[in-house]
């Protein structure tokens, strides 16, 4: 291990502008983090030819891998920069902004669009009512430790970066959404709502845009078991149109 | 492709791959192999379905009418997806984005297969030597033997996606074995085409 740590960012002073690579060089110390290496050069922003530059400009909040706001490429691989040690990391460690959502400068962007699909898919569960509904049906145990680890998902993004079918040219809403509506469709209350779940993952966009490249249950830095819950809903969502569609 | 039948639209595609497309390709090549071992019985099977009565209008629907839908629906689809392979070094994304190419070799390759031998009136005997003799040139082996093998490739890495497109093959193991089941499936129909190629060359 040399002394020195050496990154290569992408940086953009915002959308539509250029974007250019710069060299760091950061003294090593043990036990850094991508999110480390990032303050020490807000601190002192002056790149490896010594020149003074404007700080690298990125988001994080949590630090312990449950937000999701570092997520960045690292090594040309999406994941959250506070996980990725740096003692575990090829050099230069190479840093991009995510590349499926609008970049707002240097390793931010606005992943807006994450949170409207999940929206549009109405991952939640409706309990409003105008009187007290009283306590919804108990879901079992064995049950409620399997859907936990779906409830995992930050929305992070890892998933939509790895995803070939999530692009500009596609109206795909990634595999994020599309597992949520799965973990909300197995809550026993949210299972009242199912239908209009499932409607939504006909539509253009949905389910059946899904290219079976698989990336995204590699990506997914939380294990979320995403292609079986495509999967599942391939098979759900089969039922439900052929139901839908015998009723009319 | 409007939002109201975008779903049974991409579910009509995926089951034509299969029927009948896949189970065309499966018979067609078994029917080729047929013809290079017992030249008899094959101008016997050519000539019993050239005689059956409405085959244009069965061809049509069975045959060309899934291919031209499978095709143009699935050049929409090759527009829709996007490469990064070279990030995501997977073998199942290298597997996705090689589905796209075959797919795209396999319509240049009908296409071209059809328009040259799908000549009306000609006999079977007629048929089996201009391809012979197209064959016989180094660049229509290659172009044979990579058209063919595109195609088997294309269904038999399809049949993987249809099994999870039709909700069977849910979890990591299923869909796991079905790799293995459709490798195998790939490997019978490639040595079917291949001997009969040979044979042809022979």
């Amino acid at each position: 291990m040399s002394n020195v740590i050496e990154l290569r960012i992408k940086r953009q002073d915002g959308p539509g502008q250029p974007s250019s690579w710069e060299t760091f060089k950061i003294p090593y110390r043990p036990k850094l983090n991508v999110i480390s290496v990032l303050m020490e050069i807000q601190q002192n922003p002056v790149n490896a030819a010594g020149k003074r530059t404007t700080p690298v400009v990125w988001e994080c909040n949590c630090l312990e891998e449950v937000c999701g706001a570092c997520t960045m490429n690292i090594n040309g691989q999406a994941r959250q920069a506070c996980t990725a040690l740096i003692d575990q990391l090829k050099q230069p460690i190479v840093l991009e902004p995510l590349r499926k959502f609008p970049l707002v400068r240097d390793l931010m962007v606005d992943r807006t669009v994450m949170f409207d699909n999940l929206k549009k898919v109405r991952a939640w569960i409706p309990i409003d009512g105008t009187y007290d509904l009283g306590a919804g049906p108990r879901m079992a145990e064995a049950k409620r430790q399997w859907a936990y680890e779906l409830s995992k998902c930050m929305t992070c993004g890892c998933c939509t970066e790895s995803c070939p079918q999530f692009n500009a040219r596609s109206k795909f809403m990634g595999p994020a959404a599309i597992s949520q509506v799965r973990l909300f469709n197995a809550h026993p209350t949210g299972e009242m709502n199912k239908h209009e779940r499932l409607e939504v993952l006909l539509e253009e966009g949905g389910i059946a845009d899904c290219g079976n490249a698989q990336n995204c249950v590699r990506a997914c830095p939380k294990g979320i078991p995403l292609t079986t819950s495509l999967a599942d809903l391939n098979r759900e969502a089969n039922k439900f149109a052929v139901d839908r569609w015998l009723r009319k | 492709m409007s939002s109201k039948y975008h779903f049974v639209v991409r579910r009509v595609h995926s089951l034509l791959g299969l029927l009948p497309i896949g189970i065309f390709l499966a018979f067609h090549l078994t029917l080729n192999i047929l013809a290079t071992n017992s030249p008899e019985r094959y101008e016997k099977v050519i000539n019993t379905m050239r005689e059956t009565p409405g085959i244009f209008l069965v061809e049509l629907v069975i045959i060309f009418l899934p291919i031209l839908f499978h095709a143009a629906y699935g050049l929409i689809v090759v527009y829709g997806g996007g490469v990064n392979t070279l990030r995501y070094q997977y073998f199942r994304n290298w597997y996705y984005l090689l589905q796209r190419i075959t797919g795209i070799i396999t319509l240049i390759f009908v296409a071209f297969h059809v328009f040259t031998l799908r000549v009306d009136g000609a006999t079977a005997q007629a048929t089996v030597t201009a391809l012979t003799d197209f064959v016989k040139t180094p660049f229509g082996l290659v172009f044979y033997v990579v058209g063919v093998l595109s195609a088997i490739f294309h269904f038999a890495n399809g049949l993987w996606a249809f099994l999870i497109t039709w909700g069977i093959t849910i979890g990591p193991r299923s869909q796991k074995v079905s790799t293995w089941v459709c490798s195998g499936v790939f490997v019978i129909l490639a040595a079917v085409a291949l001997k009969t190629l040979a044979q042809l060359l022979a």
